[in-house]
């Protein structure tokens, strides 16, 4: 039977009629903000959720474009959106408009850095984790102490994830657990351990159940523990973290020292997990004019732009470069090879 | 003996095994025994004799951090868990 137009939560029925969360719990979904950092993996599957689920108002932000090889586990995405060189961020905003036309979703293709995550995350009432780096992961925890906000941690790599739900002066924050990031070379990382589809659809999964709680103030069932799970081993873990709160010196919980917002921790250009690939980020204050650019570099190779990217092929390197100036530059791990790659074609 | 559990990106370092029957009476001792046996697997844990700040060590589902750091008294079938930091998504 076809929904009476007059009851907008018609749609969420099935939801609705779930005892814990029913129509106020609906109703504060709708008018829900929600900021998902990252839309590859983990935050394809996040925004699926939330935005069938009803989250009112949703911000995709997300600096990477598709590729073949993210089919395999990025369920928004296929293979018409490859060929159209579209950002994560916009291709997945395109699909969530036609599962759910009644909320507002906004993509941002851009890289989050200390200079625009405050803004980026200012406004939501829950920031989600689906971004694939920790030098982002302390970004955003740094934000999200600083304005009070929660965030849920998610991380998957093979067959096992972890998550974790940060509800600031209630729970440990990321740097209570981890205190700093494995140096590169000293974990695995998507291209030496690969990762599985599932693997990432549980964690995901459990991110956005915490997500539906936070946002409809169901807090006596949110998650205390470190989650990890294997879905090849079968292990499923409850590690217990409440305890770290105030027993660790954070830096940034107890001292509220925010060393990742003030942009002295990490850097602006960095090598791409398993990619071969570097980024290179170099902000402009106007957006780049691609009809001139690829004026300029077609002599020196292949060009082809839309809207949000430039493609440029040249001695065995691949640019992509979006408006606001940042760079993937394919063909190397080499940083400092990458900044004179990009220093030589687009310029500084 | 306690038992260690590998986090599956360290278990090269540990002869391929997912767990580790190790001697001793704390946290500490078992992590040195275990450093002992497979060398490559305590430059994975430890810078010097402190544990690197990105590894964290469970005893049975309670950080350590918490409880005695590496002092922390381990008993007979007591299981001593390797959690890794996990970036990817």
């Amino acid at each position: 039977m076809p929904a009476p137009p007059h009851d907008p939560l018609e749609r969420y029925s099935r939801q609705v009629r779930f005892p814990s969360l029913g129509q106020a719990g609906q109703r504060a979904l709708l008018a829900s903000k929600v900021t998902l950092c990252g839309c590859g993996a983990l935050g394809t599957v996040l925004a699926n959720h939330l935005a069938r689920a009803g989250v009112g108002n949703l911000r995709i932000i997300d600096r990477d474009f598709i590729e073949t090889h993210n089919l395999q586990r990025q369920i928004l995405f296929n293979e018409q959106d490859v060929r159209d060189n579209l950002p994560k961020a916009e291709a997945a905003v395109r699909k969530l408009r036609s599962i759910n036309s009644t909320i507002q979703i906004e993509p941002v293709v851009t890289d989050i850095d200390h200079t625009n995550v405050l803004d980026l995350v200012g406004d939501a009432d829950l920031i989600l984790d689906g971004t694939d780096n920790f030098e982002t992961r302390y970004l955003i925890n740094d934000a999200a102490i600083k304005l009070g906000k929660p965030w849920v941690y998610g991380g998957v790599i093979g067959s096992e994830g972890q998550t974790m739900t940060i509800v600031p002066g209630k729970t440990p924050c990321l740097r209570c657990l981890i205190e700093t990031a494995p140096p590169p070379g000293m974990t695995p990382t998507c291209e030496t351990a690969g990762v599985l589809g599932p693997a990432v659809a549980v964690i995901a999964s459990l991110e956005a159940v915490e997500a539906i709680k936070l946002l409809t103030g169901a807090n006596d069932a949110l998650n205390r523990d470190l989650i990890m799970i294997d879905i090849w081993d079968w292990t499923f873990r409850q590690l217990k973290v409440a305890g770290l709160l105030g027993k660790i010196d954070c830096p940034c919980c107890k001292h509220r020292r925010f060393e990742w917002l003030e942009g002295g921790m990490g850097s602006h250009t960095t090598t791409l997990c398993g990619r071969n690939a570097v980024q290179v980020a170099a902000r402009r204050p106007e957006p780049l004019n691609f009809a001139e650019l690829s004026q300029r570099l077609e002599p020196l190779g292949e060009v082809r732009h839309n809207a949000f990217m430039l493609r440029f092929a040249t001695e065995g390197y691949e640019f992509t470069i979006f408006p606001d100036g940042r760079a993937i530059i394919k063909g190397t791990n080499d940083i400092a090879k990458a900044r004179t790659l990009y220093a030589q074609f687009v310029g500084s | 003996m306690a038992t260690v559990r590998i986090p599956t990106p360290l278990r090269p370092h540990a002869g391929g095994q997912d767990r580790v029957e190790t001697a001793g009476a704390t946290v500490g001792e078992i992590l040195a025994n275990l450093g002992t046996a497979f060398p490559t697997l305590r430059e994975r844990l430890f810078d010097g004799e402190e544990l690197r700040r990105f590894v964290n060590v469970y005893l049975n589902n309670e950080d350590i951090r918490y409880l005695d750091d590496l002092a922390t008294p381990v008993a007979e079938n007591d299981e001593v868990s390797i959690i890794p930091a996990v970036a990817g998504g």
